[in-house]
């Protein structure tokens, strides 16, 4: 894309006219994000009767820490320049497998759990390593994984639930730690934390992000992408299992339709919530806080529609137009930014 | 001798077609040699049914690919024309060549509006029409609430279930024209080879005075076209207006223009082969049903053939470039 390069991170002293950090946080999306978060939530709060009841907040709060885990999964693919139309299978079929060891194989609860999770990241390998080897983008191959994925884990379940779950799993999903909050919730805020530091200070994180902004200069300057590539997929699919033993704790069972047909009802939750915050499709730069900002912003707008009586389905209608307003106002933005010699 | 023999094969490998016709061809044969019943005319007629609706959703998304973007929204759009086009007859009593006109009307004005924005903003046609997927859904359910639409008129009924000669459906009427008509357009017309140019390399092409918006939107504008012609058929087919219809459609619409030897970056489409990839997966659908094994397989199967097929287009082109390589050292 010709305007992939307007919002990359600034090197030191090479721009135009260097910001100071103050107005970079003001320009910045997360800014942008968190003052429309306490608007709107401000609003339907004086609006909108139970907004704000105790049981709205803790259900709005257990969903954000679901979709959040979700949008880093893409996010964690995106940053490639790639993204994987794979992460619903994988999540299913991460939680179809943590069902299947406590129900069938009686595997504790808490060795089923780092199992799930290896497996998606190993599902994460298959699709890094196929994408690396055949030189083909990651849409066909995510693509050809994702039916693959699914229709292997149908065949072998039947299309059957685990629901003889240990009661541990659905208490852990029904469980609040402080009034009107979810563990799931702080399980995404804790691996939000590990992210930033991961992309911020650790070797791997920033050739990632070296790797997706320039792979050629990346390749010169002594990172082998492919092992890269095939971690950020790795990456993917760690944190799609973990979102996908997030939804099975909430709904206490295991159930292979709980990501649509394929898994293809993640996608939008996927992609909205890391292009809302400012991660670029392009690759390169990723927004770990924006992310979660993102999917705040979704479910603040999500349940305060549903409470004002708009039709569930038009909901899905909605979140679409917002998807559209988001990459039409980033495109916008880096327009202006690029004008106005800022970046 | 050597130089001969190898450019026979490369031009024939260089048919797109040939290939995935051979593969149909073996199938066949090796089908109904298992299972006589598999050419009986009732089961000859559900599979050319079968491949003249996949044909025309595979068509939808061939244009797309010519262009090296994708068409998300393919089956979305396919499924808010179905609904339309059964809605406005059941509800307000419109007649059925108006109501036709409409639902075309609503799958070009669809694909126009996100190749606009494609052509307006050039923002990655994934995230455009995964925002398309999702708008044109949330409208088909939030009209239906997810129920279907059951007054679809005698003539579009009969039109779905009947022959032309003996095991050979109506279906397929409009499909050989949508086929004709799409395999015209990217060999004997100016949008068409604008289309592949766009694809293969865009700065050359508007180098060379190609208008690259008037292109994308053109040919979503074609893409949205036929899912709505896709989304019609199945009305005929399935006899109601179902809200799911299209939600099936994403894979499928890319495995067979893939089969057929279409590249993926663009540029290089195939009438011809993605039919014969249609085809294949229509007949591999069928024998699995035949055989009584787990229908859930079709999906394994389906992602094993794109993976399989992306790699024997990336080995033909291999050998292709290597070919010309070497002619052009002699």
């Amino acid at each position: 894309m010709a305007h992939a390069g307007a919002d990359r991170p600034i090197p030191p002293g090479s721009a135009p006219r260097r910001m100071s950090s103050g107005m970079r946080l003001l320009l910045g999306n997360e800014f942008g994000l968190a003052v429309l978060i306490l608007l709107t939530a401000a609003t339907f709060a004086l609006t909108l009767d139970g907004f704000t009841s105790p049981f709205s907040v803790y259900t709005i709060g257990r969903q954000i820490g679901i979709d959040t885990m979700i949008g880093l999964a893409m996010m964690a693919v995106i940053v490639t320049g790639g993204l994987d139309l794979s992460v619903g299978a994988i999540g299913v079929c991460s939680a179809m497998l943590f069902g299947w060891l406590m129900q069938v194989m009686g595997v504790p609860v808490l060795v089923a759990v780092p199992l799930a999770v290896l497996f998606g990241a190993s599902l994460g390998f298959v699709n890094g390593f196929t994408v690396v080897m055949s030189g083909v983008h990651s849409f066909i191959i995510t693509l050809a994984s994702m039916s693959i994925f699914f229709g292997v884990m149908i065949f072998l379940t039947k299309a059957a639930a685990f629901n003889g779950l240990p009661p541990q799993v659905q208490a852990f999903g029904k469980m609040r730690v402080l009034p009107g909050i979810s563990p799931l919730l702080l399980i995404t805020v804790a691996v939000c934390a590990a992210l930033v530091v991961f992309y911020r200070y650790s070797t791997l994180g920033r050739q990632m992000l070296a790797a997706g902004a320039n792979a050629r200069a990346a390749e010169l300057s002594g990172i082998r992408t492919g092992r890269v590539i095939v971690a950020c997929h790795m990456l993917t699919g760690l944190l799609a299992a973990i979102a996908g033993l997030m939804v099975t704790a909430r709904t206490g069972a295991a159930v292979p339709s709980m990501a649509g047909q394929l898994g293809q009802d993640w996608l939008l939750p996927a992609f909205l919530a890391p292009v809302l915050g400012g991660t670029l499709l392009s690759g390169g730069r990723v927004s770990v806080i924006g992310t979660l900002l993102g999917a705040t912003f979704i479910n603040i707008m999500t349940s305060g529609l549903l409470l004002m009586r708009v039709g569930e389905f038009w909901i899905l209608a909605f979140l679409g137009m917002m998807l559209l307003i988001a990459v039409l106002a980033d495109r916008t933005r880096q327009i202006f930014l690029t004008s106005r010699g800022m970046i | 001798m050597a130089a001969i023999r190898d450019s026979a094969l490369t031009r024939a490998f260089d048919n797109d077609w040939i290939g995935p016709g051979l593969v149909s061809l073996i199938a066949v044969v090796a089908i109904s040699m298992a299972q006589p019943a598999f050419l009986s005319s009732f089961n000859i007629f559900v599979l050319m049914s079968a491949i003249s609706v996949n044909m025309v959703i595979a068509l939808g998304q061939l244009v797309i690919i010519g262009l090296g973007q994708m068409n998300l929204a393919l089956g979305s759009i396919g499924g808010l024309v179905a609904i339309s086009f059964v809605g406005v007859i059941e509800r307000y009593g419109v007649p059925v060549p108006l109501a036709l006109a409409f639902a075309l009307g609503i799958g070009i004005a669809a694909g126009m509006s996100s190749g606009y924005i494609i052509a307006r903003t050039m923002i990655s046609a994934f995230i455009i029409t995964l925002a398309g997927l999702q708008i044109f859904k949330g409208i088909n359910l939030g009209i239906t609430e997810a129920q279907p639409f059951y007054g679809v008129p005698e003539a579009v009924k009969t039109f779905g279930q009947a022959s032309v000669i003996g095991p050979l459906p109506w279906l397929m009427v409009p499909m050989m024209i949508c086929a004709f008509a799409m395999w015209y357009v990217f060999n004997r017309m100016r949008i068409g080879r604008h289309i592949l140019a766009m694809g293969s390399n865009p700065h050359a092409a508007e180098l060379s005075g190609i208008d690259p918006k008037a292109t994308i939107i053109w040919a979503h504008a074609i893409s949205g076209l036929l899912a709505a012609i896709a989304g019609l058929m199945l009305v005929a087919r399935l006899q109601i207006g179902q809200p799911t219809i299209g939600d099936d459609w994403l894979i499928s619409s890319f495995a067979a223009p893939v089969i057929g030897g279409a590249v993926l970056t663009g540029g290089r489409v195939s009438v011809a082969g993605t039919f014969f990839g249609v085809v294949i997966i229509a007949i591999i659908t069928q024998g699995l049903v035949m055989f009584n094994i787990d229908p859930f397989v079709v999906q394994i199967v389906l992602g094993a053939l794109i993976l399989w097929a992306v790699a024997v287009n990336r080995l033909r082109e291999v050998r292709i470039a290597r070919v010309q390589a070497r002619g052009a050292g002699a």
